[in-house]
């Protein structure tokens, strides 16, 4: 039980400093009109444990993602998107829920679910994080080409770095 | 009770995101300059639209009140209108105080009920004797003539519509000064007949009919219709005529009695070479 909440702490620093210090830093396109951003930091509210309450899963997302544009100097931008993502996590859990219901005492990882259930998880919720981001940090739907042409180049980008990480770490919670 | 918590508890998860979320815009748009732009052109954009709409719904409340004024400037306006003509038709040299008198005045009247579905049609009037109300009046609405004042209470009168088969207006082809009386015959109550237009009258399809004033109820000048058929019955040496009539009888609001100033001694005069001729 500690051990789980000790994970999750470290993976909360881990994910914000890796975020809001290197991430930062890589972007392509041009200077002031970037079309790339790399955003693996929702990580830790995907990789949250199954039975944590829908209420502590928002509240956390809003904090790591404040913490975020603490660092990007956005304020609420990151924040508005990891809450989204932390509120439609257990809508996408609920969809994508196996046969035999979840082992509750599970985290959603590669060890737990499996590659292909992680893939797909994980493609669903950094896709709509990356879109409400953009979405977001645009305000208007009016350029929605430039925003769809952004987090589909971004997702690409982003799930590349989520899924290295999985496969080196491969957590087991 | 117990189900409003367990609502609340079912909800918690999408309560907290909607106020978080809601948190976060506020943020946004607070401290990022480039959103709080979009945000103030959007809201800017949007208050102008319900400004713009909330004006326009109060001038819609209003309308009631600037109809009647309206209404009343436009009885001054149609004594002033009616009155021109009588003023220049007298020579300068020859104008006595009491030509500059105006003869016609018009009272400004709402149409409280009015009917156009009988043979007989009446108009009720809210003006009565107490406005200066007489009978034999003449009443006209803003398109031309509606009906005839039949009788007077002390704050109402009724006129009879010229949709009643009784009815006669006094009038005449304009331009061409031929004159005649108006009936309502028809089944259709656009459609009029003018009698007594002899048959030599250059009278075509499409002339204007108004009224003549000959008669001491309508000043002349007063559009009635245009003349949508005429012809002639065999070995008769007049015109039959079907005028189509410009009068709005199936939506009044508005109506002016029409009061003529020197009608009693108009008529008295009259009445009095006919009584000495019998």
């Amino acid at each position: 039980m500690n051990s789980i909440i000790l994970v999750n702490s470290l993976r909360f620093v881990g994910l914000l400093l890796l975020q809001g210090l290197v991430f930062k830093n890589i972007g392509v396109g041009w200077e002031s009109f970037p079309y790339l951003h790399i955003i693996v930091f929702p990580l830790f509210i995907l990789l949250l444990p199954l039975r944590t309450p829908k209420t502590l899963v928002i509240l956390l997302a809003f904090l790591l993602g404040i913490s975020v544009d603490f660092l990007y100097d956005t304020l609420g931008v990151h924040a508005s998107a990891a809450v989204f993502t932390g509120f439609i996590r257990s809508l996408v859990l609920k969809m994508l829920e196996p046969r035999g219901a979840y082992n509750m005492s599970y985290s959603p990882t590669i060890a737990r679910m499996g590659l292909g259930w992680f893939v797909q998880y994980v493609s669903i919720l950094m896709f709509a994080h990356i879109f409400f981001y953009y979405s977001v940090e645009a305000f208007t739907f009016v350029y929605i080409a430039d925003i769809l042409l952004k987090t589909i180049v971004s997702f690409l980008a982003s799930m590349v770095f989520i899924m290295i990480f999985q496969l080196l770490f491969n957590p087991l919670d | 009770m117990f189900n409003l918590v367990q609502l609340l508890i079912k909800l918690s998860g999408f309560l907290l995101f909607v106020l978080l979320e809601a948190i976060c815009f506020s943020l946004v748009v607070r401290y990022n300059g480039n959103q709080e732009k979009v945000y103030t052109n959007t809201v800017n954009q949007f208050t102008g639209w319900m400004q713009k709409k909330s004006a326009s719904t109060y001038q819609y409340f209003q309308l009631y009140d600037e109809n009647k004024r309206l209404a009343k400037e436009n009885s001054k306006l149609l004594d002033r209108l009616a009155n021109v003509g009588i003023n220049v038709q007298n020579p300068l040299d020859t104008v006595w105080a009491d030509t500059l008198q105006p003869k016609y005045s018009f009272l400004e009247a709402q149409v409280i009920r009015n009917s156009i579905n009988q043979n007989h049609n009446y108009i009720t009037l809210n003006k009565g004797s107490d406005d200066g109300v007489t009978a034999h009046s003449g009443v006209v609405s803003d398109d031309g003539v509606i009906g005839i004042v039949r009788k007077v209470s002390k704050n109402y009168s009724v006129a009879m519509s010229i949709l009643h088969r009784q009815a006669i207006v006094n009038a005449r082809v304009r331009h061409k000064n031929y004159f005649g009386p108006m009936t309502w015959k028809s089944d259709n109550i656009h459609i009029f007949n003018l009698e007594n237009i002899p048959k030599d009258a250059p009278v075509t399809k499409g002339d204007t009919i108004e009224t003549s004033g000959y008669s001491t109820m309508f000043p002349p000048g007063i559009a009635l219709g245009v003349v949508d058929k005429l012809w002639m019955d065999p070995g008769s040496n007049f015109f039959t005529i079907e005028v189509r009539s410009f009068a709005k009888l199936s939506n009044l609001q508005h109506a002016y009695i029409v009061r003529n100033i020197f009608k009693d001694e108009q008529e008295q005069l009259e009445k009095s070479v006919i009584t000495e001729d019998e």
